[in-house]
């Protein structure tokens, strides 16, 4: 395979040149990475409120308040002194202040008034959590109260811990798989469209060059190798290339982000790519069929990738473009890979119905690879006639 | 026969490249292709190989028609293209290795015939270099070394010389002597006489397409008139001496340029003798004098008219 091995050595030599596009990806790639996947929890949690508690009577109840409330609030200890107050609030030491009447416990077992003082931040969200939980222990205790007449403040105290203990668990009422929606994956792999398209034209087109020179085909032509032959090593040759350039770019993500590979998206993000590849690929070797220098490989490589690649959404999100743009995209490969890309972010379940949008971009895809290698090999027929 | 063509016409458009160009090559023998620039060698070559569509005539190689698909045949001939065809991205040893390895797949042997290429064409010393560091002449035998590296029967070697300096150009010719007495049948067109007469056995000229004439050496020379040519340095000479010198027996022509007689004179003739008689008895003073067989350009130049080399 002498064809083959010559191939890819030039692919090493041309190695530099395609760097370039390597390196300025995982720059960016790893900047991403590093502002968005913050250990931002899905799960919810309360922020707990800064809060200034003056009790001006000790009942058991109060007490019982009090160890309630600080379970969902940071109690900070202040001095009953207004000016000192004041300051706190002013300073953002507290959002709330709590006062407790003397007589109000009894106020609220007896069916009295129910009225707390309070000073607080306006505006402030951890606020409403406090009322919540004031109103609900107080309401409570009175609801008790009046149920069972003659229970002990203790006892009531031990009936609302009960109650009360254990905030009630809020979810997020969306499932695992879909924290890849807007996440580093498919900002990854949208991006690669980049970097894959301009890694694989310069490559490849650079490396078919310096067999399409007339010189060496004809000397080619000299040799007892037949022309298929010589063709499906070259082909053989740009196949390893596209394949290890899109391991090794996609070896990238999974330094980046290893918890990717546990999902199932990420299957779908490699079939994907991995077609997108192949599209490029071919679309690389039929520009290496037309165009004569390199200077016009450089300069096509630079057109087609920049692009395609504002055009479908790879820079700036397929919603933010205007549709006359999206149709024109709809042209190029690279929309459909975008667009099978979104999709895939969006997967939560894997069944047929839900696949069938990413599969039928996918599928598009594969027609633009059909096309492209139709036309290489038409044109290539041609240029061996005219020989 | 090795190569039989019969008839060829090859046309570029209106011009008629090769007209109805005939030659036969025998096995082992050195055939020498000479014409001047644009005279349809490379185009010759090239239909040869079947590189080129031809409009008429056969092409025979190795006793069977030559056809873009004759792999076995194409597999016994080393061919040395007129512009350089190797690889900028390998080195020396790379490039000879790879051509050499479209024809043996053996990896020893191989190894051994590229070492072999490479002493044949004195780049020992430049097996890691790139084509784009070496001088031209050193390319030029890259070039060689890569079309025959894996030792082929038949070798066509298309102006292999230019641009190399006379010391390697002695080589590449004694290399080329050498390849024949091991058994290769050569194929070497030029449009430097001075090559063709000192390596070819068999000798083609052509000029405008056409064989104007064919044969050895002596066959060629033979087939004109002019025997020798005689060069003398005379300082002073009338117009009415000239017309004498003219009509002297043997004698084709006389010239006095630039302080030289230049004197043509036909096959057997003796006419130096005759010429320097002449010059003594009419007390013409004259100083060194060369005697010069034809030459090729000789040969050329009688029959088409002009000089081989413009
Ligand atoms: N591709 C072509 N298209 C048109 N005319 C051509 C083409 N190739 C060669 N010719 C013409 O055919 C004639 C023969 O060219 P060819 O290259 O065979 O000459 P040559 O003897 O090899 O000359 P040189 O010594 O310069 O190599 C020339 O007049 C040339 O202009
Ligand atoms: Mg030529």
């Amino acid at each position: 395979m002498p064809v083959f091995n010559v191939c890819l050595k030039i692919f090493r030599k041309n190695w530099l040149s395609v760097s370039i596009y390597v390196v300025i990806f995982l720059a960016i790639a790893i900047l991403i990475s590093a502002t968005s996947v913050s250990d931002q929890p899905t799960t919810f949690a309360q922020k707990k409120a800064r809060i200034a508690f003056i009790a001006e009577e000790q009942t058991p109840l109060v007490k019982g308040f009090r160890k309630e409330l600080s379970r969902s609030t940071m109690i900070v200890a202040l001095p009953d002194q207004s000016e000192k107050l004041q300051d706190a609030l002013y300073f953002r030491q507290v959002t709330y202040i709590l006062r407790i009447p003397k007589g109000f416990t009894e106020n609220v077992l007896s069916g009295g008034n129910m009225r707390l003082e309070k000073t607080v931040v306006p505006n402030s969200i951890e606020n409403t959590y406090v009322d919540l939980n004031v109103d609900q222990y107080w309401n409570l205790a009175r609801l008790y109260a009046t149920h069972e007449p003659g229970i002990s403040q203790d006892g009531l105290v031990s009936r609302l811990k009960a109650n009360l203990s254990g905030t009630t668990p809020v979810f997020m009422k969306t499932e695992n798989a879909a924290k890849t929606s807007d996440s580093f994956s498919m900002f990854y792999f949208n991006f690669l469209a980049y970097t894959l398209s301009a890694v694989l034209i310069m490559g490849i087109s650079t490396a078919m060059m310096v067999f399409r020179r007339r010189d060496l085909r004809m000397r080619h032509y000299c040799s007892p190798l037949k022309p298929t032959n010589i063709t499906m090593q070259l082909l053989a040759a740009n196949l390893l290339f596209a394949g290890a350039s899109w391991a090794v770019l996609v070896g990238f993500c999974f330094l980046l982000d290893p918890k990717s590979i546990a999902t199932i998206n990420m299957l779908y993000f490699l079939i994907n790519s991995l077609l997108f590849t192949g599209c490029i690929a071919s679309l690389s070797y039929l520009i290496s069929t037309v165009l004569k220098s390199l200077n016009a490989v450089s300069a096509v490589c630079n057109l087609i990738t920049l692009g395609t690649c504002f055009i479908s959404g790879v820079f700036v999100p397929q919603e933010f473009l205007n549709s006359t743009v999206l149709k024109i995209a709809s042209f190029t490969p690279t929309y459909w890979y975008v667009q099978a890309n979104t999709k895939i972010a969006k997967l939560t379940h894997f069944s047929w119905d839900h696949l069938a949008p990413s599969l039928y971009s996918m599928l598009i895809m594969l027609a633009f690879t059909g096309a492209f290698i139709a036309v290489a090999l038409v044109i290539g027929r041609r240029q061996q006639a005219t020989n | 026969m090795i190569i039989h063509v019969k008839n060829l016409l090859k046309r570029y458009g209106d011009l008629v490249a090769l007209d109805h160009l005939s030659l036969d090559i025998k096995e082992g023998e050195i055939f020498g292709l000479l014409g001047p620039n644009g005279s349809g060698k490379s185009t010759a070559i090239n239909c040869i190989l079947s590189l080129l569509r031809f409009d008429k005539g056969e092409i025979e190689i190795f006793g069977k028609k030559m056809t873009p698909d004759a792999y076995e045949s194409k597999r016994n001939i080393g061919i040395v293209m007129q512009n350089v065809a190797v690889f900028n991205e390998l080195t020396v040893y790379e490039n000879i290795d790879y051509f050499c390895g479209l024809y043996v797949h053996d990896k020893s042997e191989r190894k051994r015939l590229v070492e072999e290429a490479i002493d044949f064409v004195e780049l020992g010393n430049f097996k890691k270099f790139h084509p784009k560091k070496l001088s031209g002449g050193l390319l030029r035998r890259l070039n060689i070394a890569c079309g025959i590296a894996h030792r082929p029967k038949l070798i066509i070697l298309d102006e292999p010389t230019v641009a190399v300096d006379p010391q390697s150009r002695n080589k590449i010719l004694e290399g080329i002597a050498r390849l024949n007495e091991q058994g290769a049948t050569i194929v070497y067109t030029s449009h430097y006489m001075e090559e063709v007469e000192q390596l070819c056995s068999r000798i083609a000229i052509l000029d405008k397409g056409r064989v104007i004439a064919s044969g050895t050496q002596e066959e060629l020379k033979a087939m004109i008139t002019l025997g020798e040519k005689i060069t003398i340095e005379a300082f002073s000479i009338n117009e009415h001496e000239l017309q004498q010198l003219r009509e002297l027996s043997g004698v084709l022509s006389v010239q006095w340029v630039e302080k030289r007689l230049v004197i043509k004179s036909g096959k057997k003739a003796g006419s130096l003798e005759a010429v320097l008689d002449f010059l003594k008895t009419h007390e013409i003073g004259f100083g060194r004098i060369y005697s010069e067989l034809p030459t090729l350009n000789d040969v050329f130049l009688e029959i088409t008219g002009k000089q081989l080399r413009d």
